[in-house]
């Protein structure tokens, strides 16, 4: 049997080579522990699993690049659950397990919204709702220089790009996109910002448009800014259209599409 | 220091503007008015069921209140200490708080920090100047024993308006809680005696009213007020005040600690919701206490399992006292059962209480099943008991608890009476009035079998072996 050993970042996949001779006495045993193990992979797919799930066993497939994301571990012959929530394939190889957290684990190329805590010469420290501070370079800006520095005071929201995330070491973020432009990136102003969970961000972030997002879009307008932080800033014209906005998503997070638009129907009848 | 930094919660200056953009236009962020209080939810305490005999050892005098996000704890004990020496006939209160550093990432474990300290006095001040709980019936010996009562508040979560929270969980706590019966005796008749709950029936406290803390935020130069105010709002706003009244319209305290000044006007504005807030969580605390007690009541009457069988109707054949108030007190509770119990009685002069209170079909045979009652329509604590028979029982409940201990051997089954939705916020436990509930009944069944004629009892006592 040859294993690559795994080495995993949350956003690249790794790759697993299986290739390895299989002996009759081998197969006996993969035969049995494919029948003592779990249910075959693709039915836990879209379901929830708790840490110690067997979710794939290896000895039954052969000569196949296997890619595992977050909360997934290779233990020799299977594949088992690290992280409790819900696993996910997209096909044709890549499995990974999603969870919704309060907390925020920063991983590259994730956009964030910040929060300006300090000031320092050549260093914003920002709070991305990670476990330590993060550093946003003062020249990290689209045509930054040291002429041009952006004067951002204390409690400036800020949406960032993660670029650099070690869990030894502070993540370090840019206002730029890779190319050098500006794209959206930098200091939100107005508006209203509040909190929710890594799962509602990502949900509102998913294509097609969120049920909720959908339905208030259809009688209001309004912008919002998703951070994959948990955190959401929206912003309209008049304070009662924010409020609803904000109310509606932060009420939609266990909901399913149908109910979301039920909820946002009955928050417009409240207010008209 | 950064680890420290990363903790906090913090404020952007997109939601200062917003708040108070907002509240110049009567919104606030969570979508309530400005003179809207958030949901109230009250709570009490589980009875945990010590498996064996004893009935539960019940947590009265614990509530547990949820203001929206904020939720508190609240808990009253008591013990016996001496009084202080200017007030030898009087008792003590005093109230501890704790914020849980699990509330807000500002709060940490250890010392009461200073917003601990000011909660804990605003509290203190709305019971002890208002003498809303009466101190001098806390008096055991003058001088020399008195009751001590605690109340220890937890903040489990700040949501905002830690006050008004905590102050309704101390009141509802002080409302529950019930302090052992404690008599003179020993040899000089100078010991003090403490009842054990089970002998006699705990006592509660004696609560003339109820002060409310209502707390007002204001914001841009003392011009927009609220109340309530939620973390965020708390954080943003510019002064803070709370108006401690009751439902009497008596102003019972007003705190003001710093912020931004206020005119006089605003202040009477602010007193005059205040009484009128304090109406309608006065009114709240009051349905949930009397749904607990009468809960905890409804535990304490015992039913009578199927194998018990006396007679129903004997009233001549009274001869002591103690069987006349059990027989008067189960002839109250037939009254009420009478409709399903007239049908049910058979010649036996069986008396199945479950199936009066039942509405399946559980049949007789079927009697060492444990019981599951369903709600009935008829059930007499379903509404509000009359004080009488509430007063009534719980006295005859102190003789009758004192056979108890000789039921053990009895041929119960367990019965699980249960509880109506009505009483869906109050936690109990079910099974807990299972295990209290055969003996009591039993007992009850003994001491009716006294009085029962020879004949009827050897024929109860065949048709009880069998069943």
């Amino acid at each position: 049997k040859r294993h690559r050993p795994l080495r995993r970042s949350s956003i690249c996949f790794a790759s697993l080579l299986c290739s390895y001779a299989i002996n009759p006495q081998e197969t006996l045993t993969s035969e049995m522990n494919a029948e003592t193990s779990d249910a075959p992979p693709t039915s836990l797919v879209d379901r929830t699993v708790v840490p110690g799930d067997t979710v794939l066993d290896l000895t039954a497939m052969a000569n196949q690049t296997i890619k595992l994301g977050a909360g997934l571990r290779q233990d020799c012959d299977t594949i088992s659950v690290m992280k409790a929530g819900k696993l996910r394939l997209s096909k044709p190889n890549k499995y990974w397990v999603e969870s919704s957290h309060k907390r925020y684990v920063p991983c590259v190329e994730d956009t964030v919204l910040g929060i300006v805590v300090d000031c320092k010469p050549d260093n914003f420290l920002v709070d991305i709702k990670a476990p330590t501070l993060a550093f946003l370079p003062v020249l990290a800006f689209e045509g930054g220089t040291r002429r041009n520095i952006p004067k951002f005071e204390i409690g400036t929201l800020l949406y960032v790009r993660v670029v650099k995330a070690n869990n030894s070491m502070n993540p370090e973020l840019s206002c730029m996109d890779e190319t050098g432009k500006a794209a959206e990136f930098g200091q939100l102003k107005d508006g209203y910002m509040f909190e929710t969970s890594t799962g509602l961000s990502r949900m509102l972030l998913s294509s097609p448009t969120c049920p909720v997002l959908e339905a208030l879009g259809k009688k209001l307008s309004y912008e919002i800014a998703v951070g994959l932080n948990g955190r959401v800033w929206a912003n309209a014209s008049s304070p009662s259209t924010v409020i609803l906005v904000s109310n509606a998503i932060m009420n939609s997070e266990s909901l399913s599409g149908l109910q979301q638009k039920i909820m946002v129907e009955k928050l417009m009848q409240r207010l008209q | 220091m950064e680890q420290r930094l990363a903790s906090t919660s913090r404020m952007t200056v997109n939601e200062r503007k917003f708040v108070e953009t907002a509240l110049a236009s009567d919104l606030r962020v969570d979508g309530r008015r400005p003179f809207d209080y958030r949901r109230l939810t009250i709570k009490f305490g589980r009875s945990v069921p010590v498996y064996g005999f004893t009935a539960s050892a019940t947590e009265d005098g614990s509530s547990e209140v949820q203001l929206g996000q904020t939720h508190v704890i609240g808990f009253v004990t008591s013990q016996l200490v001496q009084p202080y020496r200017d007030r030898p006939n009087e008792g003590t209160l005093s109230i501890f708080t704790e914020f849980s550093p699990m509330a807000d990432p500002s709060f940490e474990a250890g010392r009461p920090g200073e917003s601990a300290i000011e909660l804990g006095r605003v509290v203190d001040r709305g019971l002890r100047e208002s003498k809303a709980v009466d101190m001098e019936s806390l008096c055991v010996v003058a001088g020399k024993s008195v009751w001590s009562i605690r109340v220890d508040l937890h903040i489990l979560d700040n949501g905002g308006n830690l006050i008004d929270a905590a102050n309704i969980a101390a009141l509802a706590a002080l409302l529950t809680f019930r302090r052992p019966e404690c008599s003179l005796g020993g040899e000089n008749g100078q010991d003090i005696i403490v009842h054990d709950p089970e002998v006699m029936e705990p006592l509660t406290l004696i609560i003339h009213h109820l002060p409310i803390a209502v707390t007002f935020a204001f914001f841009s130069e003392g011009n927009i007020m609220v109340i309530d105010p939620t973390h965020k709002e708390e954080v943003v706003m510019g002064g803070r005040m709370t108006a401690t009244v009751n439902s009497n319209g008596d102003v019972c305290a007003v705190q003001k600690a710093g912020g931004e000044g206020v005119t006089p006007n605003m202040i009477m504005q602010c007193l005059r919701i205040a009484s009128v807030k304090a109406a309608d969580i006065t009114s709240k605390i009051k349905n949930a206490v009397e749904t607990y007690n009468t809960e905890r009541t409804l535990r304490k009457v015992k039913r009578h399992s199927s194998t018990v069988t006396h007679q129903v109707s004997v009233p001549d054949v009274i001869t002591k006292d103690k069987q006349a108030e059990n027989i008067i007190r189960h002839q109250e509770e037939m009254i009420h059962h009478e409709p399903d119990r007239i049908s049910n009685c058979d010649d036996e002069m069986t008396v199945d209480t479950r199936t009066c209170i039942k509405t399946e079909g559980n049949s007789r045979d079927s009697c060492t099943d444990p019981f599951v009652g369903g709600p009935s329509n008829w059930d007499p604590y379903l509404n509000k008991l009359s004080s009488n028979l509430v007063g009534k029982s719980q006295d005859l409940l102190g003789p009758l608890t004192i056979g108890k201990e000789q039921q053990e051997e009895s041929k119960s089954n367990k019965m699980a009476v249960e509880n109506s939705p009505e009483y869906a916020t109050i936690s109990s436990n079910s099974e807990t009035l299972g295990v209290s509930g055969p003996r009591q009944q039993t007992d009850v069944a003994k001491s009716l079998k006294d009085a029962v004629k020879s004949k009827a009892r050897k024929k109860s006592k065949a048709s009880a072996t069998t069943r």
